[in-house]
């Protein structure tokens, strides 16, 4: 516990918390609705105080608002940001403004944090809900949460500090794919594999699968919201590069530094049994008798002989042959799948088999592995080569003078500038940006609680005071962000850099005409 | 200068007359038997007016040099500078306005208005001294008896309260007489619910604009005089009956809460404030909660709502909207709320709550609703509400000089501010030297005077305080109409200068009449401002250009340019629709009539909201001002351009050509820089220094 404290002290200023509003309600009973709190060694009080700031003012803002309840509180010095990911289920992020630690961001990125943990964790674990039924207690929910997020959050300390996308994240989009760009050909060698894949699976089961290639989606057969959350993770946990050691910058999902991972992973060992100890369920002693798995712990993930991606985060199995194959939910099918992860150099090759379509689990998995490697091994290396000569490297998405992301809401893919060169925008252009998207995104709330309007089309053209023109354009349902730095100062200028962009890159679809 | 309206801050309040004074305040408000209580009398008159009896209002309008030497004779014996506001009815504003000069002096004395007698016997220097409770309204800076007082601060301690109860009581009657005639209701107390009937209707179109209903359609067909017209909005206090559990209640567009730290209710915009008390209280645990936590809350977002808070001392304010408007407007709007505020008490009423917490500060605004909600109606269509500057009514160079040149005599003999305003806009204004006037506080001050029918009807003498001037002590107004909308305010720091002041007024008048100034203004009136119809296709230089209906030649009751030629590329399904143009240096704005397509009080108020979130958009504080924006949504292209100078905000059909619109801009900018003489107040004014 000790040493948990002092890891969490230099961490104040972030707290984050999960709470169940169905639970609690009588008077002395009021911890039993904490889920999860980070820091895990705050006092009681301060959970509670937290905790009651923020039930407070949901019901409050009910009065008037009884769909939509508190969306965020804006204080002086602290963002709160609140998030219902399931009924009654809310999650709520604290964070210190800081003007010097250039802690200054957007609440909806931070919303879109707290979204893809939940999402990972139903993914992984089912839903919240889901868990409380199991054991009303709320012991297994709250083991299970605890490593869930912890692990999570190991990606976004900075030395021994949270950090939070901040303004100068904001030509990403959190919760979007990433797409390579594929020639004819490359495409048509990619659908055969995947045809070839899918046809691993025993029997008449559904299969699906998604491909990457480095960081970047190259075929899905799964619906959006599941491929979002694989792809995710993949680029979390399995892609080449989130497999080496040495932690490339070059993705932005990607943050952690091995230091604070050791630090994290010491205050679940120390606090997992620790937190809960004075609590009246006791799911320490649950934790014990369920086994967790915890699917983000960092550097669990290795390519064995067989090419195939191992870990043992799922356990090993009772004879100790080898470790247990990973299962996650799908979303639109709500059937339970086995997660199977080829690697090829920077091809990745994720196969979801149907739980419920393989008799006997890890035999049954063996032999898809089996057949996946004879039918397949061979368009896999052809498949890596091509897509290999084709790539641009990592600013193959560069354009040059121009700093952009492009959104596509309704696939949730988006296309961005390389950090690398957004890197190279001074901090104003950053802060104008990071305010006009602020803007972009109530009218874009504003439009969806209105269901009179139609979808929102919008043009901005912003000069900052540094000369710069921060640009956003919305349109069916597609978000355009630029920075032009060295510009004209006619907005002329502008709206032709625009334009000529479109037509380039977009397929027109933010042309005028 | 201030230092004697600092003295009366130094006085500690005595908290014991606070106590009482609340009391008095229940009293009347509930209680209609005391003949001595001007409210309750006013109340009890007003009863007889709507049983009929109009013998009482007749009576007080009867000019006779016997009363006005009477009120003279009074004032000097007891030292009372004020005058009160009379009770007319509206319907007899008309005649009333024609015989002012006569009855303005006339309100006391008369058989039958025993009201005005009283004020001034309440107000006698005697009572404080005998320690009656019954008149005892001062609750702001309760002089302490031990204390060596002179008599004049005694007098101007119960000034400062005679604001409180003049509105009280007139307020009180107008709810009484008649609402609909005179598009003015004030409603409060006991007796709301006749007025309330009336003015249900129009509220709706109010708060949410989402109708266009004939009957409130704000389109005078004057609608030249005014930037956003607000002559059918009806000020004051509605769906009193309502509160935190009506379903109505919460579906109000935007409230507005002003609370005391300890969670007592001050004001709410809808609602009986009283009713509202444990509402009160949940805003006001929301507020300690996180102060608690050592830190302040700005606002909460829901959904479409904002709940914006902004904490002053003990003084809370709370907005609650779904208006979408940027919560840096909203909280702009708390800011002029608090000003308001401060305007009628100043920052000293701080001082009752340091020796109680739990002070209840209601009676203290009994009656000021109507100056509330008027300021509240205004953060919908008065654009000095969110661009801090004002506006002036075009006028011929020579006719503002003239103006100017009187005011600014008045102001060497001792005035500090000398203000002759149109409406909302400045005719001309004059400042003794090195004191400036904030625009903000101009808006206070215009809203004060035009949402208290008393003002209307009477000369007037009244402690305020200018709160960006200084937030803690008095300035007395001498405020008088001059006709129906052009009134005139004197502000001075000392609280026997009635006299000097109406001198002063009398030669202003005299001059103003002699000048024509009055007659220019009202021809200015009609004919409006700038009209986008009439902007220049090619402005020709500078020097000697004249607008077509802006120039000298102020004979045409009609412009030309206006009813003949259309402009090619203005006006039109892709031209310019309206502008706003801000003079950095002057703090002064203009605005462009409304025409075609922005007719409807809907078009206006979602054009003025489009406005406002585009200044919050260019000023941001994190980011400084930007320098350009163009701005395309379903409803206008919106063009922003900020320089060192100006700011400029124009309105485009939302297919208009980019091009064609920023040459647009250039022109409408040429096109102001050419007619500044007539729009603006140029040099005259120190506060511009």
């Amino acid at each position: 516990m000790g040493l948990s404290s002092t890891t969490t002290s230099s961490n104040e200023s972030t707290q984050l918390c999960v709470f169940d509003l169905k639970r609690g309600q009588h008077e002395g009973q009021e911890l039993d609705k904490i889920l999860f709190f980070y820091p895990a060694d705050c006092p009681f009080s301060t959970q509670l105080s937290v905790i009651g700031l923020s039930e407070g003012l949901i019901t409050f803002t009910r009065i008037f608002s009884p769909e939509d309840a508190c969306e965020v509180i804006e204080a002086e010095k602290h963002s709160h940001v609140f998030y219902q990911a399931e009924p009654d289920i809310w999650m709520v992020m604290i964070i210190e403004k800081n003007k010097e630690t250039e802690a200054i961001w957007r609440i909806d990125a931070l919303k879109k944090v707290l979204m893809e943990v939940h999402s990972l964790f139903v993914m992984f674990h089912g839903s919240v809900r889901m868990l409380l039924d199991k054991d009303p207690g709320g012991g297994l929910v709250r083991i299970h949460l605890y490593s869930f997020i912890m692990d999570y959050l190991t990606d976004f300390f900075v030395g021994k500090k949270l950090q939070f996308p901040s303004f100068r994240d904001s030509l990403k989009e959190r919760g979007t794919i990433q797409m390579l760009t594929v020639g004819r050909e490359a495409a048509i060698g990619v659908q055969s594999l995947v045809r070839v894949v899918e046809s691993s699976c025993a029997g008449n089961a559904q299969c699906n699968s998604l491909v990457l290639f480095q960081d970047l989606l190259v075929s899905t057969t799964l619906p959006p919201d599941d491929t979002v959350n694989l792809f995710t993770y993949a680029v979390l946990r399995l892609t080449p590069r989130a497999l080496s050691s040495a932690t490339s910058t070059w993705s932005y999902l990607r943050r952690g530094t091995t230091a604070s991972q050791v630090a994290t992973d010491s205050i679940f060992e120390n606090a997992g049994s620790a937190i809960h100890a004075s609590r009246d369920t006791s799911p320490s002693r649950q934790g014990q008798r369920h086994h967790v798995p915890r699917p983000l712990r960092p550097e669990k993930w290795s390519k064995g002989k067989d090419g195939f991606l191992s870990t043992d985060i799922w356990g090993t199995q009772v004879d100790n042959l080898g470790s247990v194959t990973p299962t996650v939910w799908l979303q639109e099918t709500k059937e339970r799948v086995y997660v199977c992860v080829y690697q090829q150099k920077h091809l990745t090759i994720i196969l979801l088999v149907p739980v419920n379509s393989i008799v006997s689990s890890e035999q049954g998995i063996s032999i898809v592995k089996q057949q996946f490697l004879e039918h397949a091994s061979l368009k896999i290396l052809k498949v890596e080569e091509k897509l290999t000569r084709g790539w641009g490297g990592e600013n193959a998405y560069h354009v040059a003078g121009y700093r952009y992301l492009l959104f596509d809401s309704d696939r949730n893919i988006s296309r961005a500038s390389p950090p690398g060169k957004v890197t190279t925008l001074t901090k104003d252009s950053l802060l104008a940006l990071n305010k006009l998207r602020e803007e972009v995104e109530l009218e874009k709330s504003r439009a969806k609680h209105d269901d009179l309007r139609c979808e929102k089309d919008l043009e901005v053209c912003i000069r900052a005071r540094n000369n710069a023109w921060v640009i956003a354009r919305v349109t069916r349902g597609k978000e355009l962000y630029m920075v032009l730095e060295k510009g004209d100062e006619t907005l002329l200028y502008a709206s032709d850099a625009v334009e000529k962009f479109s037509n380039r890159y977009c397929d027109g679809a933010f042309s005028l005409d | 200068m201030e230092s004697e309206s600092n003295l009366s801050i130094d006085q500690n309040p005595n908290p014991n007359s606070l106590e009482v004074s609340e009391e008095d305040h229940l009293k009347f408000l509930t209680i209609n038997a005391k003949e001595e209580e001007v409210v309750v009398n006013s109340e009890k008159r007003s009863e007889e007016f709507l049983n009929g009896s109009m013998n009482s209002n007749c009576d007080q309008r009867v000019p006779t040099s016997e009363n006005e030497e009477e009120q003279l004779h009074l004032e000097n014996e007891e030292q009372i500078e004020v005058v009160i506001g009379s009770v007319n009815s509206v319907d007899n504003e008309e005649e009333l306005i024609v015989e002012k000069e006569l009855q303005r002096d006339s309100t006391l004395g008369s058989v039958g208005t025993d009201v005005f007698e009283e004020v001034g016997e309440s107000f006698s220097p005697s009572e404080f001294a005998n320690g009656c409770s019954s008149g005892d309204y001062s609750q702001i800076e309760e002089p302490n008896i031990e204390e060596e007082t002179s008599m004049s601060e005694v007098v101007r301690e119960s000034i400062s309260s005679d604001v409180v109860r003049r509105e009280n009581s007139e307020i009180e009657f107008d709810a009484q007489s008649n609402p609909s005639s005179s598009g003015y209701v004030g409603e409060r107390g006991s007796n709301s619910s006749s007025a309330s009937t009336v003015s249900d209707e129009i509220e709706e179109v109010e708060e949410d604009g989402s109708f266009d209903r004939g009957v409130v359609t704000q389109q005078n067909d004057n609608s030249s005089n005014g930037v956003y017209d607000s002559a059918s909005w009806v000020p004051g206090k509605r769906h009193d009956e309502e509160d935190d559990a009506s379903i109505s209640w919460r579906k109000r567009k935007k409230h507005f809460f002003v609370l005391s730290h300890s969670g007592k209710p001050i004001y709410s915009r809808y609602g009986d404030e009283h009713k509202l008390a444990g509402f009160s209280a949940t805003l006001q645990a929301i507020i300690s909660f996180v102060e608690n936590g050592d830190d302040r809350v700005k606002f909460v977002r829901a959904g479409k709502h904002q709940v914006v808070f902004l904490v002053k001392g003990p003084i809370y304010l709370v907005c609650i909207s779904c208006t979408e408007e940027p919560h840096e407007a909203l909280t702009g709007q708390l800011e002029l709320l608090y000003g308001q505020l401060l305007l009628i008490l100043t920052k000293s009423v701080n001082r009752c709550f340091e020796k109680n917490s739990k002070f209840d500060m209601t009676p203290l605004l009994g009656g000021t609703d109507v100056v509330f909600s008027s300021l509240i109606h205004s953060f919908s269509w008065n654009p000095a509400a969110f661009l801090h500057a004002y506006t002036c009514l075009p006028l011929a160079y020579p006719t503002r000089q003239a103006a100017g040149a009187i005011l600014q005599d008045v102001a060497d003999s001792g005035v500090l501010f000398a203000i002759l305003m149109c409406k909302h806009k400045v005719v001309s204004l004059v400042g003794a030297q090195k004191a400036s006037l904030h625009p903000d506080d101009m808006l206070l001050l215009a809203n004060f005077v035009l949402s208290s029918e008393s003002f209307r009807t009477s000369e007037s003498f009244s402690p305020i305080c200018l709160p960006r001037y200084n937030p803690m002590a008095f300035l007395y107004a001498y405020i008088h109409y001059l006709d129906v909308d052009t009134y005139l305010i004197l502000l001075t720091t000392s609280s026997d200068a009635f006299f000097h002041l109406k001198d002063c007024r009398l030669r202003i008048e005299m001059v103003l009449l002699k000048s024509n100034v009055l007659s220019e203004v009202q021809k200015s009136i009609l004919e409006g401002g700038l009209h986008v119809e009439d902007l220049p296709i090619d402005p020709s230089p500078r020097t000697g250009y004249l607008a077509p209906h802006l120039g000298h030649d102020r004979s045409r009751t009609e412009s030309p340019s206006r009813s003949g030629e259309v402009n090619p590329g203005i006006g039109g399904p892709a031209g310019l629709w309206h502008f706003i143009y801000r003079s950095i240096n002057l703090d002064q704005y203009v605005s462009s009539e409304f025409s075609s397509p922005i007719n409807s009080s809907r078009q206006q108020k979602r054009l003025y909201r489009a406005y406002q979130k585009l200044y919050a958009s260019m000023h941001d504080r994190g980011i400084g001002p930007n320098k350009t924006q163009f701005r395309r949504d379903e409803d206008y292209v919106l063009l922003c351009w900020i320089t060192q100078d100006f700011e400029l905000y124009a309105a485009f059909d939302p297919l208009a050509d980019k091009a064609l619109a920023i040459k647009t801009c250039n022109r409408v900018c040429q096109w102001v820089r050419d007619v500044e003489n007539e729009i603006f107040l140029l040099g005259a004014s120190p506060f511009s220094w």
